[in-house]
Formats: C-alpha cells, structure tokens, sequence
C-alpha cells in the first residue's frame, strides 16, 4: 500500500562506495568551497581547524573555541577548557561525514595523524515565535511553531511540564538527515497508536523530508484518498491538549508545522477556539461551520440539477428570479456553473501565489470585474454568481487549510453527476463520498467515528460541545490508558427557589 | 467454522440499524395497494400481525443460529451435510441476487415514472452497482455505515407525514373488522413481502461481538420498522379513500405532493432522490450476504465473487425492460421470500432443535 515504504536492505548497497580513512573523508569535505581549513602554527603545538562556514556560528568560534585553543598541548586538555559539552572523539570516517555538514567544528593537532575532535557550533537562526496565522483566534494564546525541533518542543513541554510526557526522536530521511520527533504522554496515550505510529515513521524511506506534510502524507492510512489523515496545526496548544486526551504529535524539524494523529473528520472541522468560546457561542459557531461546508459543496450542484432537470422543484415566484436571470444565458447550467467556479479558482490560485499586495489587487479586479462584466456579457446568471461567491466564501470557514483544499476539489465530481442525473446524481455522489469516508481510518483507528462507529459518549464533543463539566472523560477514540479526565463531583443538589 | 477477527465485527447494537435499513426499502413507497384491495381499511390489523410474525422468524433464526454459532452455511452443513447443504446455500445466494435486480429494478422504475423516463437503465445500474462494489468491497463494517446512514438521513421524511394530516380523515378507519379474520390474516403475507430482506441476519450473525446481545436490537429494528409500516398506512388510509388507494401505485409518494415548503415544490423529488440512501444499504447488505455465501460455500476469494454476482445482477437488471417483467419478477421474488421465511426458516428451526436434541442424547 506504502510505495515509500522500505523494500529491504539489500537495495542501500547502491550509494556511494565507503570512505575508508578519515583523511579521504578530509579530503571528500574539502571540494565544497564554503569548507574552510586552515593550519594555526601560533600555539603550542600546530594544529587544524576545519568547518562549514556556512553553517557554523563564528561567535562561537571567535569566543570559545579560538582564545582557548592557544593554550592546549593535548585533546583531552581541549576537551576539558573548551566550556562547550557534548565534544566528540572522532574514530570513524563516518564521524565526520556526518557531522562536519551539520555544523560541528573538526580540530586536530598536526602530529596526531587526523585523529581530532568534534566540536558543535552550529548557527541557530531562527524566527522568533509569532502569532498564528493560519489558525488565527482572537482569543487565547498566540504562539505558533517555528522552524527549530527545540523551540516546538519547548513550546509544547512548557504547556505539559509533566514527567510523563514522552519525547522520543528518529532521523528520516537519507539526504536530508530530518530529526523527527514523536510526542505522547505515557500514562495516557495507547500503546498500541504509538506502537503505530512508531512503526510507521520507521519504515519511511525517503530521501529529502521537506515539512510535516511529508510525513503526514507518507504515513497516511489510505494514500489514495483526498482527505488528510493526519491533523496538522501550528497552535502549539491545540498539540498540548490534543496530548492530554490520549493522541500522538509529530514535530519534524525545519517545519512550523505539528501533526496530531489519530483524527477524525470532526477534528478536521472544529477548532481550537472552540474550546476557548463558551459552550454555546463554539457549538453555534461549529454549526454555522458545518452547515457553509454543506453549503460549499452542495449548491452550485444543486443549481446545476435542478436547472437542468428539475425546474418543478423551484416555487413559481423564485422560478420567475431565475428565468430572468437565465433568459439571454447561452450556455447549459453545467458550464455556466464550470465557468464561474474555474474562475473562482482562478483567482484563489493567482491571489495565493502572488505577493500579499498585488494579491489583494486581483482579488479586487476578479470579484468585481470579471463577477460584474460576465453578467453583463450574458455569460453567466447573477444568481449563480451569488451563490458561486457565497459557496467559495463558506470554504473558507473549514478551520484546516489542507482539509479546505479537499472540500473545493470534491465539488467537482458533484457537478458532473449532477449534470449527469440530477438530484439523483448529487446523491449518488455523496454515497460514494460516504462509502469512502466510512472505510477510512487514521493511524488505524475510524476517521468518521464518532458517528460511525457509533460512541455516544464522543458525541459530546462533536456538533455541539458540551460545557467542560460534561467532558469528564477522554474521547473513547483515542483508547486512553486513563479515561478519566477527572472525576466528576457527585451532581449539586438542586435548591428550590429561596431555600 | 471461520472465525472472524475481532477488528472487523460490529457491535451488536448495530443489529437495530442492519435489521431496519433492509427491511424499509422500495415496498413502503407502494404497500397500501395491495393490502388495500385484500382488507380495505382493516390493512393496519394485518400489519401488526405480520409484524408479530416476523419476530417470531427472526426469534427462530437467532435460536437456529445461537445453537450453531456461526453463519447458515454452517448449519446448512452440519444438519444437511456437505452437498445437500451446499445446495442449500446456493439457492440461498440465487434467492439474495434476485432480491438484489428486484430491489434495484423497481427502484430504477420509481426514477423512470416519477423523475426521468429516459433515463438510460444499464449505465444507472451499473453506476450504482459500481458504488455497491466499492461499499461491500470495505466489508461488514461498512456496510453497516451504510445503513446507519440509510436509517439516519431519509429520517427527515417522516416529518412530511405531518402535511397529509391537515386533510386526514380518520373516520376512514371505521368501521373495525369490516372484515374476515382469514382475510386479514392472508394479507400478511403481502406486509411479509415489504420488509423482506432481514433474513441477511443468517449471514452476518457471527459478525457481532456478543452475536447473542444483539437479538434484542434486532426485535428493535423490527418492532420500529413496522410501526412506520403502520404510521404510513394509518395516514394512508386517513387520507385517501379506499377507491384511491386501491387504483395508486405509489400511494406514499402521492401523499408527499401535499407537502408545501416555502423555498421548494413536489418533494417527491427530493425524497426519490434521497431514497437511494435507503435502497443501497439493501443492494449492500443483500449483495455483502451473497457474495459472503457464495466464498463459504466455494471456498474463493469473496472479491472475485462478489464481480461476478454484480456482473449477473446488472445483467438481470438491463434485461428487464416492461411494467409487466419487473412486476413477474418482483411477485416471483416475494413468493420465494414468502416462503422461505414463512415455511423453510420455521423448518430448520424444527430440525436443528430435533437435531441438537438428538445430538445431546447420544452423547449423553
């Protein structure tokens, strides 16, 4: 099912033949121009100092490393003047191999035959932690993930300083040498997701692990299907409490990204200021949510079957509007409805990839222009324009972007069944929707649970959120160790009026 | 005997929606004709105790299976032996397919009289064929979505039974035993014909957890399938009157053209259409039992079956073109299905509790 999945170990003896000697790993090192080697003859005794430049933080160099270096006749009288910890011995080629172009620092005494030590001063720059952005609340905490391993996990230990929060890391990635990390919080999480999960990230092969999306991509359970399996998010507090019922993070180095697993199709469309709103402002909101991506899905095919087929279905004064609207249109419903929601990605697609300015500027001149003067053209009915603008404003709700990405591909399908058998066709396509939505799992576990399979006890947290008085127990989903989040105090006695 | 793993059972409250989604199908549309013309406005009497007759049957089935503790074709087995049962089984398999074109032809049939009459039959069976295919393709679990979905969404119809009251006229009902107990009771076989289909139980039986747990879901299912056979009839007969009903084919989905929405008309489109969600989980489960019997009894790959019964369906299905086939085949099917509920099920009840009685005294 995976393609990326290893096939075996006898297809690694295919890379590059082995370095034998440190000298010719030395010499491999030195053909990158940015790979500085210089002989110092100053000191007590000669020695080399070699790094990346490009990687390496020269203060830590210049302060540390080069005033003491003056001073030492010996590695382990360097090793123990140089304040930096975690300096290595190198023995094998393959030490510096690997870690030269990592950013550590390569130092030997001349007379030492290239037998030196590994000392890390790699650069560590890095955005500091900003407000979300694709995640935005306007209530609750606003830091999001950056690009550093550390600084995420750091953002997520300082929400959970717990013992039992476990941070195990892998590296993936045969070129690109990506740190991987794995959360959970031991007494909670099942063993048998992260067993899962452990075994999937083991057996990723891939050469460069760009971001998150990779990985959430490759572990996938069903790699054919549109929707994503795996919830990523940059609220680092949506990770925290995500941990707290009983799910999996994922953190991938050099990505702002976090990847919650196991999911549901619920998770995909509510968000963390769902927990932050009280309880009936976040269901009436979560409501409003799933109600425009019905919308946003169903209605330009609606348009399409009932003017193709089923004018009988509109009441006679609406029916009036319509035909109005549609009288001088040369076009059949489907590629008039074609036409505007192509457009509309048009302008999706040209305003993502364009600088925010101009981006603003086409959005401005495809709403209005376009909108008004293909109308006017007699190319489209104003009808379907509104309901085509109001269908693309109501995908912009799901909180998710790869989820919103899903939910405007699978709008099509929809349009050409409608075409093809009407209202019939819509149906037929949202069976074949749910058929697939039915058979899907993530990290093995149902993706549309809990409406189906059917777990009363989730439905609390799903088109409605209960207040967190009601919420006294983990989601069934995520098969917790402890399902109890606390124990509920026994119900207050109810007081009559003036008691 | 197979056993199955656990990750692909269901709960046994799942029974309640497996039993109704199959049982509510193409027949409620249209059920009133019949039994009008047989008991006139005592047709609700014969509901009830057709219903009571159905959980008696499905009584028997759970007993049958209970004492086996497996799925038909091992009680076809081990009461009947190797061949004999075998045949058994198949006939089992051909009666499931025949219920599979018919469900499917008379569905395609409401779609040609009330929403397309071109509508090309072999491309629209073979794209809900198709969707089947994938459906049963995920196993027992999702077919059972499927028919949580098939009972949850179409609920919303049963508010449309509001807008025939406004113009109900319920001295119909009167006067009570107009007539015969015979007849009354000979026309529960036409309600037995309506919820036919719940005797897939005998082939997922062993797919629940607890399989002994879920009988009484399934009395459930039943019991809330025959009081909207009842609702639908009460209404019907308070609505229309005899003579109405008697020359309607469609007497339910007349009765929705009464419905007025503000931002929609004739509703019965909207109900057509939704009621695929009702009529695949039927085509699912009959085609998922098929095709699960056919891989116990043939010992291959339950996939590669399961292409060939839906080739054959479809097949049956396009060469079916009038009124008049549809309706031989559809009777043909109900005749079967009447007496395979009402006469074999009850048999293999009698012979595998002689059976077992037997069994136990000579071990004993």
């Amino acid at each position: 099912m995976r393609s990326l999945k290893k096939k075996g170990s006898n297809e690694k003896s295919e890379k590059k033949p082995e370095i034998a000697t440190i000298r010719e790993a030395f010499d491999s090192l030195r053909k990158s121009t940015d790979f500085v080697f210089y002989k110092k003859e100053h000191g007590k005794v000669p020695y080399v100092i070699s790094y990346f430049s490009s990687i390496v933080d020269a203060e830590v160099i210049h302060q540390y490393i080069l005033p003491n270096l003056l001073e030492i006749s010996d590695l382990e009288e360097l090793k123990s003047k140089i304040p930096i910890e975690e300096i290595i011995d190198v023995t094998s080629p393959k030490d510096l191999t690997e870690r030269l172009p990592s950013g550590y620092v390569y130092i030997y005494f001349t007379d030492s035959d290239h037998h030196g030590v590994l000392i890390p001063a790699m650069k560590n720059e890095n955005r500091s932690i900003s407000p979300p952005e694709v995640e935005f609340s306007v209530v609750g905490p606003k830091e999001s993930f950056v690009e550093s391993l550390e600084t995420n996990i750091y953002l997520i230990r300082k929400r959970l300083p717990i013992d039992s929060l476990r941070v195990e890391k892998i590296t993936i990635g045969d070129l690109s040498n990506t740190k991987v990390a794995y959360l959970y919080i031991e007494d909670i999480a099942d063993e048998e997701n992260v067993n899962t999960l452990k075994q999937r990230l083991d057996e990723i092969d891939f050469d460069a692990i760009g971001d998150t999306a990779y990985i959430s991509q490759i572990i996938a359970d069903n790699q054919r299907s549109p929707f994503p399996q795996i919830l990523d998010t940059e609220r680092p507090d949506r990770v925290a409490t995500a941990l707290a019922e009983g799910k999996l993070a994922i953190l991938v180095d050099r990505s702002p990204h976090a990847l919650i697993g196991p999911t549901t199709f619920n998770e995909s469309i509510s968000t963390f200021e769902d927990y932050l709103l009280n309880w009936y402002a976040a269901s009436f909101i979560r409501i409003v949510r799933i109600a425009s991506i019905a919308f946003s899905i169903l209605i330009t095919p609606i348009y399409v079957a009932t003017l193709t087929y089923h004018y009988e279905l509109i009441p006679k004064d609406l029916l009036a509007t319509l035909i109005t609207s549609r009288r001088a249109i040369p076009l059949p419903p489907i590629l008039e409805a074609l036409f505007l929601e192509l457009t509309i990605e048009l302008l999706r697609e040209a305003g993502a990839r364009l600088p925010t300015k101009v981006g603003q500027t086409i959005g401005i001149v495809g709403g209005i222009v376009i909108g008004t003067a293909s109308v006017e053209a007699g190319l489209t009915s104003n009808v379907l324009l509104i309901m085509v603008a109001l269908a693309a404003l109501a995908s912009f709700t799901t909180p998710t972007y790869q989820f919103g990405n899903t939910i405007r591909l699978i709008r099509f399908p929809f349009l050409l069944f409608a075409h093809a058998w009407g209202l019939i066709g819509i149906v037929l396509c949202f069976s074949f929707l749910a058929g697939h939505l039915l058979q899907l799992t993530s990290l093995g576990r149902p993706y549309l649970e809990p409406f189906y399979p059917t777990r009363v006890r989730d439905l609390k947290d799903t088109i409605i959120r209960l207040p967190f008085s009601k919420l006294s127990r983990r989601p069934v989903h995520n098969h917790p160790e402890q399902k109890k989040r606390f124990s509920p105090k026994d119900e207050k006695v109810h007081r009559d009026i003036d008691e | 005997m197979t056993t199955i793993p656990d990750r692909l059972k269901v709960s046994p409250f799942f029974s309640f929606y497996l039993i109704q989604a199959i049982q509510i199908g193409v027949g409620i549309l249209g059920f009133q004709r019949v039994l009008t013309k047989a008991v006139g406005n005592d047709a609700w009497m014969s509901i009830i105790l057709g219903g009571i007759g159905v959980h008696v049957i499905i009584w028997m089935m759970y007993q049958i299976l209970n004492k086996q503790n497996g799925d038909i074709t091992d009680v076809h087995r081990v009461l009947f032996g190797k061949w004999i049962g075998s045949g058994f089984s198949i006939l089992l398999i051909i009666y499931f397919c025949l219920l599979t074109i018919t469900i499917l032809r008379s569905y395609i049939e409401v779609v040609q009289v009330w929403m397309f009459p071109g509508i090309r039959i072999s491309l629209f069976s073979l794209v809900i064929l198709i969707i089947v295919f994938y459906i049963v393709n995920g196993g027992l679990r999702t077919v059972t979505g499927m028919a949580v979905l098939g009972v949850v969404l179409p609920a919303y119809l049963l508010f449309s039974l509001f807008y025939p009251l406004k113009y109900a006229f319920f001295e119909n009902l009167l006067p009570i035993f107009d007539h015969s107990m015979i007849d009354i009771l000979k026309s529960t076989k036409d309600v037995s014909l309506s919820v036919l289909g719940f005797e897939t139980l005998l082939f997922y039986y062993p797919f629940f957890k607890e399989p002994k747990k879920s009988q009484k879901w399934a009395h459930l299912g039943s019991a809330s399938t025959i009081f909207i056979y009842l609702l639908v009839m009460i209404i019907s007969i308070a609505y229309f009157s005899e003579e109405q009903l008697i020359r309607n084919i469609w007497a339910t989905l007349t009765m929705l053209k009464i419905v007025q929405l503000p931002f929609v008309e004739r509703i019965e489109y909207v109900a057509i259409s939704s009621w695929l969600f009702v009529i695949l989980p039927n085509l699912c489960l009959a085609m998922w039992s098929a095709s699960r019997g056919a891989k116990r009894v043939f010992k291959k790959k339950q996939r590669s079956l399961l292409v060939v019964l839906l080739l054959l369906v479809c097949a049956g299905s396009c060469v079916l073109k009038t009124r008049e086939q549809i309706e031989m085949i559809s009777d043909f099917t109900a005749e079967i299905g009447f007496y395979f509920i009402f006469g074999y099920i009850p048999f293999l009840f009698l012979f595998s509790s002689i059976f077992y009685r037997m069994k136990g005294r000579k071990s004993a």
